[in-house]
């Protein structure tokens, strides 16, 4: 892509404002790229008016030295591949600790704009910044932006490319750019005579760059260049005797006197306002509230409350879309909202809203069940309390009339928009197509998708409130309070970004774990990460929580905390091993200030995220429903089934094979052991597995059959609900996931251990809650409850027994 | 089977195969949002490709 065309990085510290600016700059036709053989983000995207420009998104980054996987990788990319121009967006509100990293980008001459950012911030602090000093004293153009308030940024990148167009144009081969001499000068003595010597050796442009990191002793630069014996003697005394004089080593020689050059330039540039000095900002006030000891935790678990009580919760907004997609846009149809839902059409239903005459059909088949019973009187009861709603006396000529009483079709009453499924129902009877093909589309395909797309309002929601929550700033926050909880137990914060990764996908959290130097914790972080519910495992909480627990939302909420709470005790179990033990590595975080989040930021987060989401309905989930179709359709001998035969089914078999794994866990049915087994191609298949099976069962709704479903295994179907809920959201995850744990572990033996792990932690949570709750409930205590109770005693065995000193 | 039958039955699974080829070839989409920082695992960032 960036073959001929002019190339700008973007580059500068974490939270500084890049990808606000790349996605302003880039709007749509941004793509989020990779390099080769490194796992570190990098984006690039055509400059919005330029097709001849793109824009190059580094990692954020505070140094270009070689100790971090970002700095190594953005470093290389920036001196060896080399962009046209450098784009450094710096925090206005931090800009002193910004310009550490600025010095060094323009010892690296390349043509360099400076966008000074957050300036809206800045002004209203009643902070003023001379430009036009910083620019002269880097060598650089500088201006302000505010990329969230999309104010500047364009001038920046504008002029970025111009200076780029123009260097090209000027600059003739081997002619020495202007960089900024920050250093004293027994250094820049020593720096020159260095240059002298690596002088052909690297290219003109940033030949005093790589002087410094010889000077810095930096083995990957020294070993890289090639210098001689005799030479690097030579500089090796000079850099010596520097050291000598200055009383320190070579490497802080250059950090003190960067900071130094930064203080004295601040000095003159900089005026702060002199009311704010010494006071808290909002952001200091904010903190000492949602990062307090006590308060953190409960305000984070609130948090998480509310999002699932927005998605999920009975006639909360979720719910009310979610049921409208299932039921009416995916499925056959719905009415206008906001418009009279009267019967048209001449007949009994005559002026009457569609919901009384579904009332009026539902008493017509009360009474015709009971006449038929023999009864005299008939009676409708609550659905969810089993109690007598209505009772009315009935004789043969109710009987009668009831009997004549059509169903209310929905398309005669008020607006009616049929839905997808109905179309497509419509289309294929249009077309002839035979029964079993219009199952094989209709309840197979389409019944597959339709079940996980309808849950795309929960997805959005959950999606939604992450990105505000990352936005804001209070996301670093959660990493900062996790890493005070998970120190005291020897475990390091730094894990736990990965698995805040891991609330959208496991497979970039698993991935995330490369920053983790110590190979062990690596490892731990690995086993550990998915086991925060993604964005897919959501789904099944969606399912689940609106079938069997619409009035508990926060079961779902549940979830999320039961996720955590394995990673820590999970965590602090493997610690106590000999293959996990060990110091907990340190972790520093950068705080953010907290900001208003831009409407258009969380859209681009939500819909990067949810766009997966829907794409995985369609190339995944599609393709195994189709799939599940023909196993279900057909015998071991080819013979296709009718719908009523599907108990001789491959499917039927296979599920009744592995049923008995799921008996302990309330599930042992071969449709749960399917959906289960299904799940690892994709979490949300347990739900379309489910869905599909459901559509071949009698009764009036897909979600009333998984109902039936739970109820016919167990007499308490909805702690079997909940268990299958547990087991398949904390076992391994979907096999994409898989795959990646093994790589990243670096090998069979340990990708085995991951996935053997959360395989044990899975089943023991699903059968300890079956089995606990089965004996609550009063359904007695068997073997199984036996073996529940001695599982959770070894795992409270492996938590709470003493670390071995040597181990500790 | 009558042709439209038949017609929609190799629709459907062709379009199957197709999306099975297709995650082979180009990985699987995730809901990473673009946070994969390789997509080796994902397809989220095939547009470069990635695999």
């Amino acid at each position: 892509m960036a073959n001929n065309k002019l190339k700008i990085a973007l580059a500068g510290n974490p939270n500084s404002g890049k990808t606000t600016l790349f996605n302003a700059l880039t709007g749509s036709e941004q793509y989020v790229g990779n390099w080769p053989g490194v796992t570190v983000e990098k984006k690039d995207g055509i400059l919005a008016g330029h097709k001849d420009v793109v824009i190059q998104d580094l990692p954020g980054i505070y140094s270009l030295s070689p100790y971090s996987l970002e700095e190594k990788v953005s470093r290389r990319f920036l001196v060896e591949e080399g962009p046209d121009a450098i784009l450094n967006i710096v925090d206005g509100t931090n800009i002193e600790r910004n310009l550490f990293f600025s010095t060094q980008l323009a010892e690296l001459g390349l043509p360099m704009v400076m966008a000074v950012n957050m300036m809206d911030v800045v002004r209203k602090n009643g902070d003023k910044i001379d430009f036009d000093r910083i620019a002269k004293a880097l060598r650089c153009e500088v201006v302000g932006i505010s990329a969230l308030r999309n104010e500047g940024g364009r001038e920046a990148a504008e002029k970025a490319v111009e200076m780029a167009k123009k260097t090209v144009v000027e600059r003739g081969p081997g002619k020495l750019p202007d960089v900024p001499h920050v250093f004293s000068g027994s250094v820049e003595h020593a720096i020159a005579h260095i240059e002298e010597s690596i002088q052909g050796k690297v290219p003109a442009r940033s030949i005093r760059w790589y002087a410094i990191k010889i000077f810095e002793r930096d083995r990957e630069i020294i070993n890289r260049l090639d210098i001689g014996v005799g030479e690097m003697k030579h500089i090796e005394e000079h850099i010596r005797d520097c050291e000598k004089e200055l009383g320190d080593d070579a490497e802080s020689i250059i950090t003190n006197q960067r900071y130094e050059f930064i203080d004295r330039l601040m000095d003159k540039s900089l005026a702060l306002n002199e009311k704010r000095k010494g006071k808290a900002t909002l952001s200091d006030r904010i903190d000492k509230i949602v990062t307090h000891r006590i308060l953190a935790l409960p305000i984070f678990i609130l948090s998480l409350c509310a999002m699932w009580f927005l998605a999920v919760a009975e006639n909360g907004p979720g719910t009310l879309l979610t049921d409208w997609a299932n039921d009416g846009f995916l499925a056959d149809g719905w009415h206008l909202p906001f418009t009279t839902h009267e019967c048209r059409e001449e007949g009994t239903y005559k002026g009457m809203e569609f919901e009384d005459a579904q009332g009026e059909f539902a008493k017509a088949e009360a009474t015709v069940a009971a006449w038929e019973a023999g009864e005299k009187k008939a009676s409708i009861e609550d659905e969810e309390t089993g109690e007598v709603s209505e009772e009315w006396d009935i004789d043969e000529a109710a009987y009668k009339a009831a009997k004549e009483l059509e169903e209310p079709d929905p398309s005669k009453f008020g607006v009616w928009v049929p839905g997808i499924g109905a179309l497509i129902t419509g289309a294929l009877e249009k077309g002839g197509v035979g029964d079993t093909v219009k199952s094989l589309v209709v309840d197979g395909a389409w019944g597959g998708v339709a079940t996980v797309l309808g849950f795309v309002p929960v997805i959005f929601i959950v999606f939604l409130f992450l990105a505000f929550l990352e936005d804001c700033g209070y996301m670093a926050r959660v990493a900062f309070i996790m890493d005070r909880l998970l120190r005291r137990f020897g475990l390091s914060g730094k894990s736990f970004i990965p698995m805040l990764v891991g609330k959208g996908c496991g497979v970039p959290a698993v991935m995330a774990a490369r920053a983790i130097e110590n190979e062990r914790a690596r490892r731990m972080t690995v086993i550990l990460a998915t086991f925060v519910p993604c964005g897919a495992k959501t789904v099944i909480i969606a399912m689940f929580a609106a079938l069997f627990f619409r009035e508990q939302w926060y079961v779902a909420a549940l979830m999320d905390v039961v996720g955590i709470a394995i990673i820590i005790f999970g965590g602090i179990a493997l610690k106590k091993t000999r293959f996990f033990a060990g110091e907990a590595s340190s972790f520093v975080l950068e705080l953010p200030a907290y900001h208003m989040p831009t409407v258009s930021g969380i859209w681009h987060h939500t819909w990067n995220r949810l766009k997966g989401y829907i794409l995985k309905a369609g190339l995944i989930i599609f393709p195994a429903c189709v799939f599940l179709w023909f196993v279900m359709h057909f015998d071991w001998s080819l013979n296709l089934l009718a719908d009523e035969e599907i108990e001789k089914s491959i499917l039927r078999d296979i599920g009744s094979w592995i049923a008995w794994f799921f008996e302990p866990l309330g599930f042992g049915s071969w449709q749960g052991a399917a959906a289960s087994v299904s799940a690892e191609i994709a979490k949300e298949q347990a739900t379309a597995t489910l869905g599909l099976v459901a559509a071949n069962m009698d009764g009036a709704t897909t979600g009333s059959h998984i109902q039936a479903l739970f109820g016919s295994v167990s007499e308490f179907p909805k702690l079997a609900a909940l268990s299958f809920m547990l087991f398949n959201l904390f076992v391994p995850p979907c096999m994409v996931a898989i795959a990646v744990t093994f790589r990243e572990m670096g090998s069979q033996k340990w990708g085995w251990f991951a996935v053997a792990f959360q395989l044990f932690v899975g089943y023991v949570l699903a059968l300890s809650a079956y089995r606990l709750g089965v004996l609550f409930a009063g359904g007695g205590f068997g073997v199984w409850t036996a073996l529940a109770l001695a599982l959770d005693a070894f795992c409270l065995w492996a938590i709470f027994r003493p670390a071995r000193k040597e181990l500790a | 089977m009558n042709s439209s039958s038949i017609i929609v039955l190799v629709v459907v699974v062709a379009f199957a195969a197709l999306a099975v080829w297709r995650n082979l070839k180009k990985g699987a989409p995730c809901e990473c949002g673009g946070a994969c920082k390789s997509c080796r695992g994902c397809s989220c960032c095939d547009s470069q490709g990635g695999k």
